[in-house]
């Protein structure tokens, strides 16, 4: 019984199908690109009137724990959702899970990020998978990922063991149109087999998006008379119909992302291609042009191909060489508070140790505050070793910290506590922009909101951080900066003294994007026409996506259209012709000039 | 029917509001239709590239060369996807400039892609409403009738995703850009193979 269509992403689709196959509890963890499916629950819970409990749940361990709480012993049908670093921080749980411990059933979504596109590395949630003997699906579209949510579910409710949907950013956020069923209509028949092409010459196995992608290369080449496609969705444990299709073909050419895993549990090295022999790049997203070389060069080696093998226009390259195209890295937005704090951080010593975190504030690197990024919550721990390791010889020099507000309630309580514990003397600038800003603004535990909209007991920082034991503690507005700037000096200052304490300064100021816009109170109007002389430091030490050098004017170029009018650029010009403030940027010119 | 459109601007600007207007449109055109939300790293300011294709696709990816529609919701991110036009495609370009470096012009010529300059940002300035030169430019596009992207099938569109207090400038603005591109001389696209 259909009732419609809708166009989701990936994500909403996973919802849909968790939804329609009678999810009770649901947790989660946001991170790209995994953090729409919560919302996606919520959104269909409500069009469906159902009761499901929702929350974002502080971390992934949590998420994970609450899910399986519910599931094990309960028997609620449950599911939570994360990134695949977020599958990390749920390990201990999830290994244990993994034994037939449950009463209800528990899905656990783990949305993979080959390139890596906004993760700190690639990681392959299937492999760990099949590692610990975990059931994995693979689903290769929006559509797909609807139906197998609903099946997995149901699968793992049945046989009492928890299974994991595996998805990459490209199926969590891609769009199409998919069948809303009623609760507990869907019928679902899982496409996974020989599918598509014909011959036996070349076989070519392929899982999730690759599939999709090999799909459309093979129609692109005109070679579906030549070559067979075996698409897989249920990786682990996989099934005799592959070992079969193995077996019937010449040659075999795997294509899945990001490690080997069908690949592994094939073996047969002589028959195989795929990365073990390099004919699948190492790492890096899969794309259509990787594909599309890549089927060209097998196809071509084993005189299977056709059509005249693509070759690109490079007169396009060459066309294009003398034109200026402005260079858009990531960057904190325009008006970002914590470019302020970056700013403020780097200005009093360019040269000190900067540990970073996870999320949008990993992107200070480029204004010089950032030197390291490891996993949530090693700003701090790994400020605290960076102490050690000068304190052994008897130094102290400036170590700069700096964590979200997010970032620090998913992991840095503990690392703080061990701090105080244990002596460590840096300072810790808490950027707190009261949400999770790089993964589409999810309420925090201090912003008092629920992921249903509902208003809750709110958690303050600062009364953790001094809960905590941390006795210098300063809350600044970071549009401040000579405040912000004075906070930094003292900090270090206390850092001196007898208590052999870390000190931390909250940041706050809320994220822009939350905001909306412009901002309001702009201490200075920017006059970069009449008072900038050209020397670009401002684009090194503040680094902003609304500046841009114009080599005709020689002056710094303001882009009005994203420019929010926050008017902080003003501290980072050295020369600052109307003569507020600071004036001197050491080391800054030095950087910024070419 | 095929097309593989490329949407691609800067974060912040509407780029991923005109390909779901896109890729809604063909759908309720009765066509298959899959889109690639591509927001990696998405800010205030960035790339962004989302791609459409209509059609019996299965990957919402679009190779080099292929593409059929490039929409530039800002020059600079033109030049940045140009490698995925094919031959005989079209692009629409919001810029103030009237015309593209010589060197371009050359190359479009060379490769027969039709190509279209619209100051989308002035004419949404012109109607008070900045942020929506995405429909002044998805109006231009309107004005080549490709279907199913015709002008009624995108303004009904758009009257099912903007909300009701924008809508009338939104629609005014997308007038005026349909208006834009049909003075240049909007010429007739021929219809992709079946």
């Amino acid at each position: 019984m259909q009732s419609r269509e809708e166009v989701v992403i990936g994500n909403q689709a996973i919802a849909r199908g968790l939804v329609e196959a009678g999810l009770e509890i649901a947790a989660a963890y946001p991170g790209t690109p995994s953090s729409e499916i919560l919302p996606g629950v919520v959104y269909f819970k409500k069009m469906e009137d159902v009761k499901i409990h929702t929350e974002w749940s502080t971390n992934e361990l949590c998420a994970f724990e609450v899910a399986f709480g519910a599931a094990a012993y309960s028997g609620a049908r449950a599911a939570c959702f994360m990134k695949q670093v977020g599958l990390n921080v749920a390990f201990p749980a999830l290994l244990r899970s993994r034994e037939k411990t449950i009463e209800g059933g528990l899905v656990i979504v783990s949305c993979d990020d080959p390139g890596p596109q906004s993760s700190q590395t690639e990681q392959d949630t299937r492999l760990i998978a099949t590692l610990f003997g975990i059931p994995v699906f693979d689903p290769a579209s929006p559509t797909e990922a609807a139906d197998v949510a609903y099946y997995a579910l149901n699968w793992s409710f049945e046989n009492k063991v928890p299974v994991i949907i595996r998805s990459t950013h490209r199926v969590s956020h891609a769009r199409e149109s998919i069948s809303l069923y009623s609760p507990g209509a869907r019928k679902v028949s899982l496409q996974e087999g020989h599918l598509a092409g014909t011959g036996g010459k070349l076989g070519i196995v392929a899982s999730g998006m690759s599939y999709s992608l090999v799909y459309d290369v093979i129609e692109e080449l005109g070679a579906a008379d030549v070559v067979s496609i075996y698409k897989v969705l249920k990786v682990y444990p996989s099934s005799e119909a592959l070992s079969d299709f193995v077996r019937s073909m010449e040659r075999v050419l795997v294509v899945e992302e990001t490690d080997q895993v069908i690949e592994a549990l094939i073996g047969d090295h002589k028959k195989v291609m795929g990365r073990s022999d390099g004919t699948v790049p190492s790492s890096g997203e899969i794309t259509y042009d990787i594909v599309r070389d890549m089927l060209s060069g097998v196809l071509g080696r084993l005189g299977l191909g056709r059509k005249d093998l693509f070759a690109p226009d490079g007169t396009i390259e060459e066309a294009l060489s003398d034109v200026a195209v402005i260079p858009r890295p990531p960057k904190l937005c325009p008006g970002c508070p914590h470019r302020a704090s970056f700013f403020a951080m780097q200005y009093l010593w360019p040269d000190a140790i900067y540990p970073g975190d996870i999320g949008c504030y990993t992107l200070g690197i480029s204004q010089g505050a950032v030197d390291t990024c490891l996993d949530m919550g090693a700003g701090v721990t790994m400020a605290e070793g960076f102490y050690d390791a000068f304190n052994q010889d008897g130094k102290l020099v400036p170590i700069l910290a700096s964590v979200g507000d997010s970032t620090f309630l998913h992991a840095c309580l503990a690392p703080l506590y061990d701090a105080v514990k244990n002596r460590k003397r840096f300072i810790l600038v808490l950027m707190d922009n009261s949400t999770t800003a790089m993964t589409g603004m999810q309420p925090t535990p201090q912003t008092g909101v629920t992921v249903d909209g509902v208003k809750t007991r709110s958690v303050a920082i600062e009364d953790i951080v001094t809960g905590l034991g941390v006795k210098y503690l300063k809350i600044v507005d970071p549009y401040d900066v000579p405040l912000m700037i004075g906070t930094i000096r003292e900090a270090f200052d206390y850092l001196k003294g007898d208590e052999m304490l870390p000190a931390v300064i909250i940041a706050r100021r809320q994220c822009l994007l939350l905001t909306k816009g412009a901002v309001k109170e702009a201490a200075y109007p920017v006059d970069i026409e009449s008072d900038c002389v050209g020397c670009k430091s401002c684009l090194a030490t503040f680094d902003c996506p609304a500046m841009s050098f114009d080599e005709d004017a020689k002056k710094i170029r303001i882009d009005d259209s994203i420019c929010t009018n926050c008017g902080i650029c003003y501290y980072a010009c050295p020369v600052q012709v109307k003569g507020k403030a600071l004036r001197k940027l050491k080391g800054a010119v030095k950087q910024g000039a070419k | 029917m095929k097309h593989e459109i490329i949407c691609a601007g800067i974060g912040g600007r509407g780029v991923l509001l005109a390909s779901t207007i896109l890729i809604e449109a063909a759908i309720t055109s009765g066509l298959k239709a899959v889109a690639s939300d591509e927001y990696g790293m998405s800010q205030r300011g960035g790339s962004v590239v989302s791609l459409v294709k209509v059609g019996d696709f299965a990957s919402p990816f679009i190779g080099r060369e292929n593409g059929d529609i490039l929409l530039a919701f800002e020059e600079s991110e033109f030049y940045r996807t140009l490698f995925f036009l094919k031959k005989g495609g079209l692009a629409l370009i919001n810029t103030r400039a009237k015309g593209l470096p010589s060197s371009v012009d050359a190359l479009l010529k060379k490769r027969g892609i039709v190509c279209r300059l619209v100051d989308a940002d002035g004419i949404a300035r012109d109607e008070g409403m900045f942020q929506s030169a995405n429909m002044a430019l998805l109006g231009s596009f309107a004005s080549f009738g490709i279907a199913p992207f015709t002008r009624e099938v995108l303004e009904n569109t758009i009257r099912s995703r903007v909300p009701e207090k924008f809508l009338a400038k939104n629609l005014a603005v997308f007038a005026k850009g349909f208006e834009a591109a049909g003075g240049q001389g909007a010429v007739k696209i021929p219809q992709q193979g079946v």
